[in-house]
């Protein structure tokens, strides 16, 4: 299936894009999606999304289909092909 | 409640063609005109926003930042003048905001909110614009204006992307309920240019003057987010997690 990702400030400048799709196993979970692009990026990136133990970084604002879901929450949501995934990295610019 | 200050006429002429904004009107303009906020730092998001709550006649503003301006800080930081490098930052926002409008009264702290002065600093205001660089700061801010239950605006950008909410104490959420754990990862310099910055702080203003006056539709429970590059813009909604370190007593 595939789903849609859209990146946010630091993390848009880290993977280069603002957004893409990507290809997941079908009923892959929210933490898989995020692990996946982790993994992908090198220590700087991966430091947007995920702690140096692995664990999706509780300040990594994640909207699934317009709907703000908590890091906490990633391995119990289920996506489905056509799903929309913005990730957006805190940003404190004054 | 503290009675509403009554307008002069030369405020009456000076605030006219915003009296005539729907459900505004003279009790909007004397309820900011009664009313103080505190801005924590005046750069490029703050200083915008502190020059419009300054146009639209809030009665006091408290404004906090510390350190003497830099040539690099004038790219953005709309209330610092190049004549003033190397001198402090509120001196020359304060100088710019009373040539702006001189029925507001500016007060200076300069120094940036901190554990030690951010209780005193909040309990001068109604109100409190968080536009610091750090978390911290912003993270301090928060908690301090729901422990004195007063209502938060924060906003923040970063390149051509800015983020607000409206932090109303016990009602909505608030930066801990939005980041359950101190971001590690932002780093303080960040690319900026100031239709960026100055578009979120205005966009702040507008939120403290809803606010203030009792008019439109404040972002609390919402967090809207601009992509100037594409000319996006979200409003999510929020709510506030029963476990936050910092409002989750509250019920």
């Amino acid at each position: 299936m595939n789903v849609r990702v859209g990146y946010s400030a630091q993390l848009r400048t880290s993977i280069g894009r603002a957004e893409e799709d990507v290809e997941l196993e079908a009923g892959s979970t929210l933490a898989a999606l995020i692990e996946y692009l982790a993994a992908r990026l090198d220590d700087a990136g991966k430091g947007h999304l995920v702690t140096p133990e692995g664990q999706i970084r509780a300040s990594l604002l994640i909207v699934v289909n317009e709907a703000v879901t908590a890091a906490d929450a990633a391995k119990s949501t289920i996506l489905k092909s056509g799903d929309v995934v913005l990730l957006l990295p805190p940003i404190a610019g004054g | 409640m503290r009675p509403l200050p009554e307008l002069t006429d030369d405020e009456r002429c000076r605030y006219e063609w915003q009296l005539s904004v729907r459900d505004f009107g003279e009790e909007g303009q004397r309820r900011l005109k009664g009313a103080s906020v505190l801005v924590s730092r005046i750069g490029g998001v703050g200083g915008s926003a502190a020059m419009q709550l300054a146009a639209a006649g809030v009665g006091r503003l408290v404004l906090a930042h510390g350190g003497n301006l830099r040539l690099d800080d004038l790219n953005r930081q709309l209330l610092m003048t190049t004549d003033w490098i190397g001198k402090p930052r509120v001196e020359s926002a304060h100088r710019r905001l009373r040539e702006l409008n001189p029925h507001v009264e500016i007060e200076t702290a300069a120094e940036n909110v901190s554990e030690s002065n951010v209780a005193a600093l909040v309990g001068r205001c109604d109100l409190v614009v968080a536009a610091a660089p750090l978390f911290a700061e912003r993270l301090l801010m928060n908690r301090e204006a729901v422990k004195q239950n007063k209502p938060l605006v924060d906003c923040a950008m970063y390149e051509l992307e800015g983020r607000l909410t409206t932090v109303v104490p016990g009602q909505s959420a608030c930066l801990t309920c939005l980041y359950p754990e101190p971001p590690a990862n932002w780093k303080r310099q960040f690319p900026v240019f100031s239709a960026v910055s100055s578009t979120v702080g205005s966009l702040a203003a507008m939120e403290a003057i809803k606010l203030i006056a009792g008019i439109g539709q404040p972002l609390s429970g919402r967090l809207l987010t601009l992509d100037l590059g594409h000319m996006t813009f979200r409003t999510l909604s929020i709510a506030r997690r029963s476990d936050c370190a910092v409002c989750g007593e509250l019920g």
